[in-house]
């Protein structure tokens, strides 16, 4: 048998075990590869920045735990600027498995970080159900959909929400999304009836399709995958989970892609041996 | 100390491996913890579905005296007369009454939140003079690249004609653009796939081995 007949009938496991060791060997021997901030990400950086103090940013958590490595560093990432440039934040969710995870971020960030009290400066109406609809109505009157808190608080007993009622008392809307409902439904039954500056981060798998929203200017921001996490990481200057991580990735990559040329170089060499 | 005390981290820990276990081969243990989180998720659905939709938006409002609530329980009652030939003509209503408010919420929005600012996006550019406007000459090509794009992959998708002459070569030009896509879709998928990889390994080297900092 020779080298091209052992790499065409090379074990898959030997493969998994390669990647495995790609991705723990740089968390060991991290590499500090630079990280490039892209235009959709700098984009929401900018639209945060461009926000007046006191403004209100709705954030929706539509992920659970298995979009965490690539959404939680993003999120905290997002309450850190916004706490630092004096925002309130408005937190809700359309997947229930996501509303501890948002819980642990405004306590992480909010609370831990910043010092800010709940009720005043920040706010969890934790998970919405209904999708489409709750969207539609949500525009129209924030207090309706969002009766009670996470606490079971009522909406009138949250300072906050003096001056929240709708739509148009909100600067910015942040999907944190890794399916349906998410990003799609926001766009769809919230910014088509209520426009607003609505952006998106999403997990690697979806990003792709949300480009063409941002060339329409119905999003103005997205933070694509673990890399657009890390992006905003260095924007904010807080190095964490997604910046590890992406020493991994590359290397990672680096490997997919030359087992992708040599399985072609392979297969090329067989057919020529065949014919 | 070398490794976590915490019991539930243990269970995700060794769960995980188990898990991963299959890349090796099916073995018993990974069959117990696929079947653990299948049981799981069926009682976390199940508990799920009864407390954040049937119980407080029926059930509870029933209780407190909103006697409309009776329509829409029949409704979903008459969801199971499929199960006998005889009374299966009653899952009509409840069917009729789900996919005309499903697409009355969906023309609207495919219309309102993506069609019409999808089409403006793309010819905006041209008919607005922007591109003529504009100095930069890699946005211009931009919007050229984004037409052209747009207009050939619709014409493979065109079925009514053979793709010969004008409409084979532009169906053509589409499948570039199609792989493309794909391609661009591919890595990102890549990418997610291993961003969940470093998720677990960070968490199996961090929170249950301690030998990450």
């Amino acid at each position: 048998m020779d080298f091209i007949e052992k790499i065409g009938r090379l074990d898959r496991r030997i493969i998994f075990l390669t990647v495995a060791l790609a991705v723990i060997l740089p968390l060991f021997f991290p590499l500090g590869l630079p990280i490039e901030v892209t235009p959709p990400v700098q984009q929401l950086y900018d639209v945060i920045e461009g926000l007046s103090e006191g403004s209100v940013v709705m954030m929706s958590i539509d992920y659970d735990p298995s979009g965490a490595p690539e959404l939680q560093p993003a999120t905290l990432s997002i309450l850190r600027h916004c706490f630092r440039r004096d925002l309130k934040v408005l937190m809700l969710g359309l997947w229930a498995p996501g509303v501890p995870l948002g819980v642990q971020a405004l306590d992480e960030v909010g609370v831990g970080e910043f010092n800010r009290e709940y009720g005043v400066d920040f706010v969890n109406f934790g998970y919405k159900p209904g999708g489409a609809v709750t969207l539609v109505n949500l525009g129209r009157d924030i207090h309706d959909v969002c009766r009670q808190d996470i606490y079971g608080t009522s909406v009138e007993e949250l300072p906050m929400m003096d001056d929240v009622k709708a739509a148009n008392d909100i600067g910015l809307v942040l999907s944190m999304s890794m399916g349906v409902p998410g990003s799609d439904q926001w766009i769809w039954y919230y910014h088509a009836r209520y426009q607003g500056n609505l952006a998106t981060a999403q997990t690697a798998i979806g990003a792709p399709r949300y480009y063409q929203y941002l060339q329409t200017g119905q999003l103005v921001g997205l933070v694509g995958g673990m890399k657009g996490s890390a992006e905003y990481e260095r924007l904010v200057d807080h190095m964490g989970l997604a910046t590890t991580g992406m020493d991994s990735q590359s290397v990672a990559h680096l490997l997919i892609i030359g087992f992708v040329i040599l399985g072609n170089i392979v297969y090329w060499a067989e057919k020529r041996r065949k014919a | 100390m070398l490794m976590t005390t915490g019991p539930w981290v243990w269970v995700a820990g060794l769960l995980t491996l188990a898990i991963y276990s299959f890349l090796y081969k099916d073995n018993p243990v990974y069959k117990m913890a696929e079947y653990i989180f299948v049981g799981l998720s069926a009682g976390y659905w199940a508990a799920f579905l009864w407390w954040n939709y049937a119980y407080p938006n029926l059930f509870e409002p029933l209780a407190q005296g909103n006697y409309w609530n009776i329509i829409p329980i029949a409704m979903g009652l008459m969801m199971f007369t499929q199960l006998s030939r005889r009374t299966s003509w009653m899952v009509r209503f409840p069917l009729t009454f789900v996919l005309g408010v499903s697409l009355g919420l969906q023309i609207v929005a495919a219309v309102e939140g993506d069609m019409v600012p999808q089409l403006a996006g793309t010819f905006s550019p041209f008919t607005r003079g922007a591109m003529f406007n504009t100095y930069d000459f890699w946005t211009s090509v931009g919007y050229i690249v984004l037409l052209v794009g747009v207009l050939t992959t619709i014409t493979y998708f065109f079925f009514s004609k053979e793709h010969k002459g004008i409409l084979g070569v532009s169906s053509k030009i589409g499948i570039y653009f199609l792989m493309v896509a794909f391609g661009a879709s591919f890595g990102y998928t890549i990418m997610a796939r291993i961003s969940l990889l470093f998720g677990r390994l960070h968490f199996l080297l961090s929170d249950w081995m301690h030998v990450l900092k």
